[in-house]
C-alpha cells in the first residue's frame, strides 16, 4: 500500500467510524447499552 | 524527532505492566462495590471501555464494547450496532491492537498469569487456531445474537453467555461472593463457564495469552486494522541487520521484519527491545513514514 | 526481578480470590452442620435461650434440608403433587417422611436410607420446636420471620434480619390500563401476592413470563395473586407502558402489572435491584417473606425455592 493510499483509506474510517457513532447515538443504541449495562445480566456472567 | 521516538518506544515497552495495571484500574474505578456487592449505574456506562471488561463487575466504569454489541444487537429494535462498530472503527484505526498490549484488563490478566514459572510451549505450531475468533466474532457476537431470536424479537448474548471468561470472573465470581441472593442463583451455566475461565487459566500459564490469540472477538475486530491503524510497528531497513532476534522475541508469533503490521501483532514491543540496532521502533501518524529520512513521526500527528 | 515478585503476589491474591468462590458454598453448609450437638438436648431456661435454640433448630433443619439439593428437589415435587403440605398443623418432618414413603420407588436403597434418616430428624426438630413455641410463644415472631424451611439455595451465611420482618415498601401506583393499585389494598386482599420485578429487554425476564401467568392462575386458585413491575414503566413512561404491553401480549400473560413514581419508597426500593429478574414473596401483611429469587424461575431451582416460599406464606396465612 502506497503512502498517499494508506492515508487516505485513514481517513475514510475515521470519517465512516464517526458517521457510524453518531448515527447509532442518533436512532438510541446509545441508551439500550446503557439500559443493559447498569443492570446485572444474569445469563451475560453465566450465573442462571 | 525519530530517534527519540525509538527512546519512547523503548521507555514505552519497558513500563508496558504499569500502563496495563493503570488502565485494569481506570476501566475498573468504582472499587467499594465490590464489597458493597452491586454495580455502579451511572451515565458512565453508555460509553464503552477499550478493552474486554465485563460491565457486570460491580467496579466497572464503562460498558464493555462486545458485550454492549450483542445487547444492541439482540434487542428487539435493531438488528445491528452502528454506535458500537463506529466506536470500535474509530478505536481500530487509532490504536488498532495497541489496545490488546497496552489497554485492555483480560490480557494483563493473562500475561501476569503466564509469569508463574513453569514450563513454557510455544504456539507457532497451533496458527490455525488464530482464525477462530473471526469465527467467534461474526458468529457468536453478530449472527446468532441477531438472528436467533425468540417469539418477541429478542437474541440472547451468545459470546456473554457462553464463552466470555471475563464475566465469570469480573462478574459472577465477586457478586456471587458479596451477595447470597446471586449465590442462589448460579446454576449449570456458572459451572460450564467457570470450567472455561480455569482452562484459560490453565493454558495462560502455558501459553502467551491463548485467549487473545484463538478467541477474543474484540482482539479480531482490532485486528482488522492492524494494518491501516495510525499505530504503527516501523522497522528500519537501514539499521536492520537481519538477525532475527525481533520474531524470536515476538510471543505472538510474528516474523516483524517481514509482516510489521501483521494481523496478530499487539504492539507489546518486546521486538524492539530484542533489536540489537534499534531498528525496530513504535510509529503514530497517518500514511506509511518515510523509508529513509525518518524524520516524520511525531510531526505528522499535528 | 523484583517487578517479577509483585506481578507473582498480585497473581496469587487473585486466584486465592477466584478460588473462594467455590468454597464459600460448602464451608456454609458444614458451619451449619457442625456445632449442633447440643442443640437437640439441652433444655433452655429463659426465653432468650429459647430463642437461641430455636434458632439453632432451624438452622439445624435447614442445613439437613439444603445438603441434597436434588433429592429434596425430588421429594418436593412430589409433595406438590399431593398438595397436602403442613395447612393440617402436621409435623413438617412427618409430612417429609409420608411423602419420601409415598415416592419411594423413585430413590435408590441409599438415597431413601438418607431420606428417611434426614425426614425423622427434621421431624425430632419440629417436636422441639414445637414444644419450645409452646413454651415460649414469643420467640416464634423473632426468630421465625424471613427463615423457616426453606431448602436449596436459600442461604444462611448472610444473617437474615431475624428479629425485624422486612414490610415490602408502600406504593400507590396503576396498572398499565391505568387503574389504581394501592399496596396495602392489594396485599391485604390476597394470602400470598408474588412480586416480579422485570424489564423490556431483559432476555430472561420475558422468558418467564408466560411461566409467572400460569403461576397466577394457580395462585388464584388458593386466594394468592401475582404482580409484575416493569421498571422501565415507572413514573408512567407512556412509550415504555405500551413496550410492555405488547411484550406481555405477545407471551400471552394476563396478570397485573403495576408502575409507581420513582421517587417514593417503593421506587427506591425498584433502584436498589439491579440483578434481573427478582421475585419477591409478600404475605397478607405486607411483609416480605423469605430471601429474594434473584434469577429465572424458569431455571427449576428457582422455580422450588419460590414454591417454597408460597406454600410457608400460605401455611402462615391459615394458622
Amino acid at each position: 500500500m502506497s503512502c498517499g493510499k494508506k492515508a487516505a483509506a485513514q481517513i475514510v474510517l475515521l470519517m465512516a467510524g464517526a458517521a457510524m457513532l453518531c448515527f447509532g447515538v442518533w436512532r438510541g443504541e446509545a441508551a439500550t447499552v446503557l439500559s443493559k449495562a447498569i443492570k446485572l445480566c444474569l445469563e451475560c456472567v453465566g450465573i442462571g | 524527532m525519530g530517534k527519540k521516538f525509538s527512546g519512547v518506544s523503548q521507555t514505552m515497552s519497558r513500563f508496558r505492566g504499569w500502563i496495563q495495571a493503570g488502565a485494569t484500574l481506570l476501566t475498573n474505578l468504582h472499587l467499594p462495590n465490590f464489597l458493597k456487592g452491586g454495580l455502579y449505574q451511572g451515565a458512565g456506562k453508555t460509553v464503552c471501555v477499550p478493552g474486554l471488561n465485563c460491565y457486570s463487575c460491580p467496579a466497572a466504569s464503562g460498558a464493555c464494547p462486545i458485550g454492549a454489541f450483542q445487547a444492541v444487537v439482540g434487542s428487539s429494535k435493531f438488528s445491528f450496532s452502528y454506535y458500537i462498530t463506529g466506536f470500535l472503527i474509530l478505536l481500530g484505526v487509532l490504536l488498532g491492537r495497541f489496545i490488546c498490549g497496552f489497554l485492555c484488563p483480560f490480557g494483563w490478566f493473562q500475561e501476569l498469569l503466564h509469569k508463574i514459572p513453569t514450563k513454557k510451549l510455544s504456539t507457532k505450531r497451533l496458527k490455525p487456531l488464530t482464525y477462530l475468533k473471526y469465527a467467534v466474532l461474526l458468529v457468536m457476537v453478530f449472527l446468532l445474537p441477531a438472528f436467533l431470536v425468540n417469539d418477541v424479537g429478542m437474541g440472547d448474548p451468545f459470546f456473554c453467555k457462553y464463552l466470555c471468561p471475563q464475566g465469570v470472573l469480573e462478574g459472577a465470581i465477586p457478586l456471587s461472593l458479596a451477595n447470597s441472593g446471586i449465590r442462589a442463583a448460579l446454576g449449570k451455566l456458572f459451572t460450564w463457564k467457570f470450567s472455561i475461565l480455569l482452562s484459560v487459566i490453565v493454558l495462560s500459564v502455558l501459553f502467551y495469552r491463548p485467549f487473545c490469540k484463538w478467541l477474543c472477538p474484540l482482539g479480531a475486530f482490532y485486528a482488522l486494522f492492524n494494518r491501516v491503524s495510525l499505530f504503527q510497528m516501523k522497522v528500519d531497513k537501514n539499521k536492520c541487520v537481519s538477525c532475527g532476534n525481533c520474531a524470536r522475541a515476538c510471543k505472538m508469533d510474528v516474523d516483524v521484519t517481514k509482516t510489521p503490521n501483521h494481523t496478530e501483532c499487539i504492539r507489546c514491543g518486546m521486538c524492539i527491545r530484542a533489536c540489537p540496532t534499534n531498528a525496530v521502533c513504535f510509529r503514530y501518524g497517518f500514511g506509511n513514514g518515510k523509508e529513509t529520512t525518518k524524520k516524520t513521526t511525531m510531526e505528522e500527528l499535528k | 526481578m523484583n517487578r517479577k515478585r509483585i506481578f507473582a503476589l498480585a497473581f496469587a491474591v487473585l486466584m486465592v480470590l477466584s478460588l473462594a468462590a467455590c468454597g464459600t458454598r460448602d464451608n456454609d453448609k458444614m458451619a451449619n452442620g457442625s456445632g449442633n450437638g447440643s442443640a437437640m438436648t439441652g433444655e433452655p431456661k429463659t426465653a432468650e435461650e429459647a430463642l437461641a435454640l430455636h434458632k439453632e433448630l432451624l438452622e439445624r433443619e435447614n442445613a439437613l434440608l439444603s445438603e441434597n439439593t436434588e433429592l429434596w428437589e425430588k421429594v418436593f415435587m412430589e409433595a406438590d403433587k399431593g398438595m397436602a403440605m403442613i395447612e393440617d398443623g402436621k409435623n413438617y418432618g412427618d409430612f417429609l417422611l409420608d411423602t419420601v414413603e409415598a415416592a419411594k420407588e423413585q430413590f435408590t436403597d441409599k438415597e431413601y436410607e438418607w431420606l428417611k434418616e434426614s425426614a425423622t430428624e427434621i421431624s425430632n426438630i419440629e417436636n422441639k420446636l414445637t414444644a419450645l413455641e409452646e413454651k415460649y410463644p414469643e420467640i416464634v415472631q423473632q426468630s421465625m420471620d424471613g427463615d423457616m424451611s426453606m431448602p436449596a439455595g436459600s442461604d444462611t451465611s448472610n444473617p437474615p434480619d431475624d428479629g425485624s420482618m422486612q414490610k415490602f415498601p408502600a406504593f400507590e401506583g396503576k396498572d398499565l390500563d391505568g387503574n389504581a393499585v394501592k399496596s396495602d389494598e392489594l396485599f391485604s386482599g390476597n394470602a400470598v401476592t408474588v412480586v416480579n420485578f422485570w424489564f423490556t429487554t431483559c432476555n430472561p425476564c420475558v422468558g418467564e413470563l408466560s411461566e409467572l401467568d400460569a403461576l397466577n392462575k394457580e395462585l388464584a386458585k388458593k386466594g394468592g395473586s401475582l404482580i409484575g413491575v416493569n421498571t422501565f414503566t415507572l413514573d408512567g413512561d407512556e412509550a415504555a407502558i405500551s413496550e410492555a404491553k405488547d411484550v406481555l401480549a405477545k407471551k400471552g400473560a394476563t396478570y397485573q402489572n403495576v408502575y409507581f413514581d420513582s421517587d417514593g419508597e417503593a421506587g427506591k426500593f425498584t433502584t436498589n435491584i439491579f440483578a434481573y429478574p427478582t421475585t419477591y414473596v409478600v404475605d397478607r401483611s405486607g411483609n416480605i417473606v423469605g430471601d429474594p429469587i434473584v434469577g429465572a424461575i424458569t431455571e427449576k431451582k428457582q422455580a422450588e425455592t419460590l414454591q417454597t416460599l408460597i406454600d410457608q406464606a400460605l401455611a402462615a396465612d391459615m394458622g
